[in-house]
């Protein structure tokens, strides 16, 4: 669970780059942050990993108040997260393999766990043949979902993602998202940043629009094309993993007939960008 | 942690050596140019020391005992002399063996003295060294206290001038050690801090999947141990060719044995074993915390 109580933001530098944001996202849900380049989502990632600290507000992820969150404290709270990042931040000298193997061995996990564990979620990524591969072999999307299968290995409750598909090919955006949809399907609560409006028109679910350092939009909407299931063997190898988790669920409060379409929406944000004159394709 | 999480740290700090491969060779490098400036400074001044002692030991105080004593007292002063404090060695020189040295120091001795067959004359005496020259003066007037004897003469300007050199060399010396020691810490410093510097982006990876910074910092401490004990391998192996060939190109000119004290040079046995000692605990040692502390600035995400 994520909520941030009135927090605000400001750098050294004097930038407000969040605005007493207030936000609540419930376990085992999957929410789009969008905004335009500058708005405060990357701001407020950075929160959410305690990489910086709010200027005002509380920040609780996963139980822990990030506020008051000792140092030594940090190593133990990042363990229940995962993360995903543009620049995909493997260990350029560790292969596939090792560098997801990693977070379980900093978990101490027992080595046959991990020699279970990380096979596992390499073939649910569909890169069991790059398994010993170093990532410099690897194309843009293969990186990205050794990332993914490394924020999923140790089974956190939250995936965290900055832009995941930021530095790959459209096409294989797609890809990226339906296999976090899956994890998400597994009840793993996502909280993914992106500023590319086809996808989250392509998806739906809820979307929170950051301008400014302000959250100007937060619904839930359905997507054009929901009904896209990921790989047939994605989806097989997810139900084979399948682990008693709440499934995501609409909160009550939205029936079926005013959820709005996402277009509309995308139009609303688009509108309001512009406005700012920040406005981004 | 478990064994097999130790055994997985120790696996990572030596495979890091491999995959960083050029910064764990100029980190051996600069280790080991470092060590052998400062082993070779110590091994400088150990030998000053050793040869200036030995000049000082060779500073003898002749003891001459009074010339009728009867032989049972002068076997007595003897005793005296050997339990008295700071004394090193007590040689008896006998009448005779005093008139044949005599005969020898002087030119044309022998012509001189040759007419003379009677050596009772001469005087028993005691050829003694002292253990602290810089005790000298005291440790001859306490030996001319002793009832029946005549005299005991030492040099104390040359005590003096062995005392002064030894301060003047201890100092040169030593500032010349803390400088090189200062030098080559700003240099190993350096060079961990490019190499750590190089992964630091791995470093805060690792912190983002939760890793403490005990668990990141263990591999670096275990690539640096490993590191500097081959530096310092490779110091004591070229520290000791150096010192076997100077040793011998000195040991092959007999003058300056005598003259400058150089029979005292330390053979390279009699200190192999804590010089090899020395210098792979300090390798080891400045090569691992070296590597450790460099990765502090880092952690911090
Ligand atoms: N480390 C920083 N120091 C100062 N200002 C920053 C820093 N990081 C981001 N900012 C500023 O804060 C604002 C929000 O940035 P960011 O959260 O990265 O935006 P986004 O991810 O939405 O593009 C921007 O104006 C940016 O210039
Ligand atoms: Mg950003």
């Amino acid at each position: 669970m994520v909520e941030l109580q009135n927090v605000s933001v400001t750098y050294s530098g004097g930038v407000d780059a969040l605005n007493n944001v207030s936000l609540k996202i419930n376990d085992g849900d999957f929410a789009f942050v969008v905004g335009s380049s500058g708005a405060g989502k990357s701001t407020m990632i950075k929160l959410l990993l305690k990489e910086i600290d709010a200027t005002s507000g509380t920040v609780t992820v996963n139980g822990y108040n990030l506020g008051k969150l000792k140092k030594r404290k940090i190593p133990e709270f990042r363990r229940t997260l995962g993360f995903v990042f543009q620049d995909f931040r493997l260990i350029p000298s560790m292969t596939v393999y090792e560098n997801i193997a990693f977070v379980l061995r900093v978990l101490d996990a027992p080595l046959k766990y991990i020699r279970k564990r990380v096979p596992y979620v390499i073939s649910l990524v569909g890169l069991h043949a790059k398994t010993n591969s170093y990532p410099d072999e690897l194309s843009g999307g293969e990186k990205q979902r050794v990332a993914i299968a490394r924020a999923l290995v140790n089974d956190p409750q939250l995936i965290i993602a900055d832009e995941p598909t930021g530095n790959i090919d459209p096409e294989l955006s797609y890809e990226i998202v339906e296999l976090l949809k899956g994890i998400n399907d597994q009840g793993t609560t996502i909280l993914m940043v992106t500023h590319e409006h086809d996808l989250v028109r392509h998806f739906g679910g809820r979307i929170i629009n950051i301008t400014n350092g302000e959250i100007v939009y937060d619904e839930i909407v359905t997507g054009t094309n929901a009904e896209v299931l990921p790989e047939v063997e994605l989806a097989q190898a997810m139900e084979n993993a399948a682990r008693p988790r709440p499934q995501y669920a609409m909160p009550e409060d939205i029936g079926e007939n005013n959820v709005p379409y996402v277009d509309d929406v995308i139009a609303a944000i688009t509108s309001t960008a512009t406005e700012q004159g920040g406005a981004e394709k | 942690m478990k064994i097999s999480g130790i055994k997985y740290l120790a696996n990572q700090g030596i495979e890091n050596i491999w995959k960083n491969k050029m910064m764990a060779f100029a980190t051996f490098c600069v280790l080991l140019i470092s060590l052998l400036l400062v082993g070779c400074s110590v091994l400088f001044y150990i030998n000053m020391n050793s040869m200036i002692l030995g000049l000082g030991n060779q500073n003898e105080v002749a003891v001459y005992v009074e010339t009728d004593t009867p032989q049972e007292r002068v076997d007595e002063i003897g005793e005296q002399l050997r339990n008295m404090d700071n004394i090193g060695s007590v040689t008896y020189i006998s009448k005779k063996e005093a008139y044949e040295r005599m005969q020898s120091q002087i030119s044309q001795g022998k012509e001189i003295f040759d007419y003379i067959d009677d050596y009772q004359f001469m005087p028993d005496g005691f050829s003694v060294t002292v253990v602290d020259n810089e005790q000298l003066r005291a440790t001859v007037e306490a030996i001319t206290r002793i009832e029946n004897i005549q005299s005991a003469d030492s040099s104390p300007q040359v005590a003096e001038f062995l005392r002064e050199l030894r301060r003047v060399v201890t100092l040169i010396a030593g500032a010349a050690i803390i400088a090189l020691a200062a030098v080559s810490m700003i240099m190993i410093s350096n060079t961990t801090k490019a190499s750590v510097f190089s992964r630091r982006e791995e470093i805060q990876i690792m912190k983002y999947v939760g890793a403490t910074n005990a668990f990141i910092r263990t591999p670096f401490f275990v690539e640096g141990l490993v590191t500097g004990f081959f530096s310092g391998a490779g110091a004591f192996f070229i520290t000791w060719a150096i010192y076997r060939s100077v040793y011998n190109i000195l040991m092959a000119q007999g003058m300056l044995i005598n003259a400058f004290g150089a029979g005292s040079i330390v053979p390279f046995a009699d200190i192999r074993l804590y010089c090899g000692l020395a210098y792979l605990a300090v390798g080891s040692l400045v090569g691992a915390f070296g590597s450790v502390i460099s990765t502090r600035k880092h952690l911090d995400v």
